[in-house]
């Protein structure tokens, strides 16, 4: 029967994976989207811990969870669009500079 | 629930984030995560969380990814993706360190594999109970996200505004 370990560990796998995504890429895009692996782990977690513990407050930092995470992939993009127009590439070691 | 569905897509879920971190062509990176997503999103059916999972696939899979894949069609990226994914510096360094993470994440969740037995609490996440908790006591942080909405728009709409009164003169693509 599946318990709230097998849960927690698929969460932690998903987010080991995320970190490493977002430790050793380069890309910003590849970044970002490494962070949306690491959302999803820890929703998943808040969840697993919700349904277990009989509480719904999990299930809602999940929904504002989700708010955050669009306003912060809008941001993101936008960011990357305009590093993109400017040095015409998205490799993070290009950013060297604090002003443009 | 059967046990096979959360084997199932448990699997899926971890091949899919594989493929999202492994992948060479941006797209596939971004194709990967939507799959990935759509197998969160029946993982949390199987926790009867059916409300979140249902906004998952809206937000995630419907708005957000889709944001991401209008941005790599938009910057053309395969071309430059393809050629410069050079050796990181620190890419083992970054291994070793999630690597560590999720040791140290397996030592801190073993009393739970361990000890605790399945306990199927009445919980269940439909929109009625979400909606009738949100809007009494969770009613000030789901205003506050409104105004979070709203900084975000301020945000990116300033760095468009800076990006078209400055950057003509670099390219117009």
């Amino acid at each position: 029967m599946i318990t709230l370990g097998s849960y927690l560990a698929l969460s932690g796998v998903i987010f080991s994976i995320g970190l490493v995504g977002v430790m050793t890429s380069r890309n910003v895009l590849k970044v970002l989207l490494s962070l949306e692996l690491l959302l999803a782990a820890s929703n998943l977690s808040f969840v697993s811990f919700s349904k277990f513990n009989g509480d719904y407050a999990g299930q809602l930092i999940v929904f504002f969870v989700i708010l955050v995470a669009a306003a912060e992939v809008a941001i993101g993009l936008a960011i990357v669009v305009l590093m993109y127009r400017r040095l015409s590439t998205i490799q993070a070691d290009e950013l060297r500079t604090m002003k443009w | 629930m059967s046990p096979f569905f959360f084997y199932l897509f448990a699997a899926i879920l971890i091949f899919a984030s594989l493929c999202v971190i492994l992948a060479r062509n941006p797209l596939y990176n971004v194709l990967s995560l939507v799959v990935a997503i759509f197998s969160l999103s029946c993982i949390f059916v199987t926790l009867e969380a059916y409300f979140v999972g249902m906004i998952l696939i809206l937000v995630y899979a419907g708005a957000v990814l889709v944001f991401f894949l209008f941005v790599v069609m938009c910057l053309n990226l395969n071309s430059i993706t393809l050629t410069s994914e050079a050796q990181n510096r620190f890419r083992w360094l970054g291994t070793f360190a999630a690597l560590m993470f999720t040791f140290s994440f397996v030592l801190a969740t073993k009393s739970f594999i361990k000890a605790q037995a399945v306990d199927i609490s009445s919980i269940r996440g439909t929109i009625e109970a979400i909606g009738k908790i949100l809007f009494t006591d969770y009613l000030l942080p789901f205003e506050l996200t409104s105004l979070l909405l709203l900084i975000a728009i301020f945000g990116i709409v300033s760095l468009a505004q800076g990006a078209l009164s400055t950057g003509k003169d670099t390219d117009n693509s």
